[in-house]
């Protein structure tokens, strides 16, 4: 069973990935509303993958990745970074920091599911 | 859900997400709007909206709401550019916003009605375009003297530095305190989410950072919090938020300004505070209207059953049965049965603070568009009223002030010439007057209302009352103005705040020249919830009357060729015919003889049919008018209460019209009934 830690401070948004992603098998899923519960969940329970999003309040995916990347035991945690059609100009910083993939809103279901498998199957991303 | 993506069940959660970020952005917008008046900033509220308009654009691309999408990233770009000037937004910048927000606030209101979605409207978007490149690059504040450590500091930006030390100059001191997370603490319910809503309501919160540690016994998680914060609060106040203790509290500046900071009365422990009714805290569901109607309609099934059982114990304890222990129950039954009625009827109550969110915006504007200088001050208290009310009557309220700015408050230099304050002030307070009816005064220190002029312009008398002088203004299209203004019209459109409060059965209230000088205060004394139904409308003996349509099982032709006479009458002596429907006799009773009302002559040939316990009665009625949605007004005076019509509506004309309950008066002329009850 692949864990997966949704992250999002929009739960409309979280619920739309978890429905997309849902009809894999062997996917179990845990929400974080916010950067700060994301990284209080990382350091207390092991996970698969990250779908991160990048603009929450507090602390934004940048540096929820940031953090991340400074964790030993987190070095090579997949982070999939799920944003919004005007963050492109974050995508250089936010894959600098170390977020294995990077896909906008608007996305289809078998795209994020082909983003996911892939970063957990260790191969990246097609395409 | 399929593979292509089709997230249109998500419209609804879009829906709600998008209203409470509109809701949130208003307030910032204000926020920001009221710092830009005085040449101040508010880093933390452009931050914010920045944050709710990039929600609002990234959910909206995924339901495909391109309008909602190209406005948010419009004003986006905007917020991004005052961001890195620590906060800095021109007037002009801040008026586009508003236009912006108001744009989408109209776009999610269609598509939540459910019609087209028009497009972003693209002289708005060319404005907000040419806004962006106004960066100036001195408005970048300069960094104050924060002690920090180096690594912490540089991860502040712009606006969050301008945010510390715009609220140091404010007398707040700038603290920082470490949240320690651990899985013993988690399964407690302490997180870092927790921490961060208890500390807000101390605090206000400049950056939280996540700092790596070594993974110790004191940091299990190899995870520590560093809370930044500005606060008036004491620190052991903030030491009991965060679970540290007192001496985890490091200010920020070297001399810490104490003198202009003198700690607050000593908050008691936050967990002690759970129990208050802040919605912020306390968890908040949003569930639709239908839902709580479908609760709500369960409910009336339950009612039902129980008065069956009601006459059950009676028939037992008729016959010499030993009923006490069963009376018990059935008594204890319906005491909770009707518990639960208020706890649905609760939970369909919104807070007049919330409904008058809003107010604040639109004086706003009205302040734009008068030229006039006006402030309101609300008292919303803690009324809640039904929503179907709040929707009802939030238009009379919007009404009334329009009126008082436009028509109360004189222009600057007038009320200057009167020796008044240049800034004109409604107030809207607002309180419970008993448990089912809610007072709400809309008041200004205006000139108050020229009782000649009205007289004048009515032909009529000069009103010697308050009450005659509302009688006059509620006339309808009656005006003391001239021209007709942008904002009110021509109208003062009294009649129309009137009506709308007459058709909840409430009250409107006037007095001219209160108390305490000029102006004029109008009061709504509105109930606190009714019942919206969708109804038929019908005539009977030239009278009209309606009938909630989930009570009508069907409307049919009566073929008066095939009616035959009743053997026998029905309770109370009513002659009745009967009909055939698909194989069932059906008892045809003329709503004529049941109220002794003039027969309407030979052409009636419909008749509704409703059912009672299984068996179908059917109505015959004049004619058919159409049917609408009605407030009941409960018929609930002991004296004027008559089985079969709970209620009175008002149609629009003015008239109260009766609510049938063709199912209860059916229930009044079948034998049976008669002799359970008897």
């Amino acid at each position: 069973m692949a864990e997966i830690l949704v992250v999002d401070d929009s739960k409309v948004m979280r619920e739309m990935i978890v429905a997309c992603l849902r009809g894999q098998e062997g996917l179990a899923f845990t929400h974080a509303s916010s950067g700060l519960e994301a990284i209080e969940k990382l350091s207390l329970k092991p996970f698969d993958i990250v779908v991160l999003d990048l603009n929450m309040p507090d602390i934004g995916g940048v540096e929820v990745v940031e953090f991340i990347r400074g964790q030993d035991k987190l070095r090579d945690l997949p982070v999939l970074i799920v944003t919004t059609r005007g963050d492109e100009a974050t995508r250089a910083r936010v894959l600098g920091a170390g977020a294995s993939r990077f896909m906008t809103k608007p996305f289809t279901p078998d795209v994020i599911l082909a983003e996911v498998l892939g970063l957990l199957s260790g191969s990246g991303a097609p395409g | 859900m399929s593979r292509s993506g089709d997230f249109g069940e998500f419209v609804s959660g879009f829906l709600v997400e998008a209203e409470e970020h509109l809701r949130s952005a208003n307030g910032n917008l204000l926020a920001v709007d009221d710092a830009a008046r005085k040449g101040e900033v508010n880093p933390r509220a452009v931050r914010e909206l920045f944050r709710s308009l990039h929600t609002i654009k990234g959910l909206a691309a995924m339901v495909g709401v391109e309008p909602i999408v190209d406005l948010a990233h419009g004003m986006e770009a905007v917020l991004r550019t005052a961001d890195r000037a620590g906060g800095r937004l021109s007037p002009a910048a801040v008026e586009q916003l508003i236009r912006g927000s108001e744009a989408i606030e109209q776009r999610v209101r269609a598509l939540a009605d459910q019609k087209p979605v028009p497009a972003a409207p693209p002289l708005l978007l060319q404005a907000l375009v040419e806004l962006e490149p106004s960066e100036s690059p001195s408005g970048v504040p300069p960094r104050a003297p924060i002690e920090l450590d180096p690594e912490l500091l540089a991860k502040l930006t712009a606006s969050e530095h301008a945010q510390l030390t715009g609220g140091l100059g404010q007398g707040k001191r700038a603290v920082r305190v470490d949240f320690i997370p651990s899985a013993a603490r988690a399964a407690e319910g302490i997180s870092i989410t927790t921490v961060r809503e208890r500390v807000s309501a101390l605090a206000e919160i400049v950056k939280i950072l996540p700092v790596s540690a070594p993974r110790t016994e004191e940091t299990p998680g190899g995870l520590r919090f560093t809370l930044l914060l500005l606060t008036t609060d004491s620190d052991e106040a903030i030491a009991a938020a965060v679970t540290t203790t007192r001496a985890a509290i490091q200010p920020l500046t070297t001399t810490p300004p104490e003198a202009a900071a003198p700690p607050g009365p000593p908050r008691e422990a936050w967990l002690g505070e759970l129990d208050g009714e802040d919605p912020k805290r306390g968890g908040v569901v949003r569930v639709s209207v239908g839902r709580l109607d479908d609760a709500m309609e369960k409910l009336s099934a339950l009612i039902v059953t129980r008065s069956r059982l009601a006459r059950a114990v009676a028939a037992l304890a008729a016959e010499g049965v030993d009923v006490r222990a069963l009376r018990q129950i059935a008594y204890d039954h319906g005491r909770q049965v009707k518990e639960l009625r208020g706890a649905i009827l609760k939970l369909r109550m919104i807070s007049v603070r919330e409904l008058l969110e809003p107010i604040p915006l639109l004086v706003r504007g009205l302040r734009a568009s008068t030229g006039k200088s006006v402030r309101v001050e609300i008292d919303a208290g803690r009324g809640e009223l039904d929503k179907a009310v709040a929707e009802r009557i939030f238009p009379a309220i919007v009404h009334l002030i329009r009126n008082a700015i436009d028509h109360g408050i004189e222009p600057p230099e007038e009320r200057r010439r009167k020796g008044k304050p240049e800034e004109g002030l409604v107030t809207i307070t607002c309180f419970e007057r008993s448990n089912t009816q809610l007072e709400l005064c809309v008041a200004d220190d205006g000139g108050g209302i020229d009782r000649e002029a009205v007289a004048r312009r009515a032909g009529r008398e000069i009103p010697r009352s308050d009450a005659a002088l509302l009688e006059l203004l509620s006339l309808p299209g009656l005006s003391t103005r001239d021209q007709a203004t942008k904002t009110s019209g021509r109208g003062l459109g009294m009649d129309i705040v009137k009506r709308l409060t007459e058709e909840l059965g409430g009250e409107l209230l006037l007095r001219s020249s209160p108390p305490k000088g000029a102006g004029t205060e109008l009061t709504l004394r509105i109930p606190l919830t009714v019942t919206v139904v969708d109804a038929f409308t019908f005539e009977c003996g030239a009278q009209a009357f309606v009938v909630p349509v989930a009570m009508v099982e069907e409307i049919v032709e009566v073929d008066f060729e095939a009616v035959v006479k009743s053997p026998m009458p029905l309770a109370g002596g009513f002659q009745v015919s009967l009909m055939e429907r698909r194989g069932e006799a059906v008892p045809l009773i003329g709503l004529h003889s049941l109220f002794a009302l003039p027969e309407g002559g030979a052409t009636s040939t419909k008749a509704l049919v409703v059912r009672r316990n299984g068996e179908p009665f059917a109505f015959v009625v004049d004619r058919m008018s159409g049917q609408q949605e009605i407030v009941v007004r409960p018929l609930s005076d002991p004296l004027v209460k008559v089985p079969g019509v709970p209620g009175v509506t008002d149609l629009g004309d003015g008239k109260p019209t009766l609510v049938l309950d063709l199912v209860a008066l059916s229930g009044t002329l079948s034998g049976k009934r008669v002799e359970a009850s008897a």
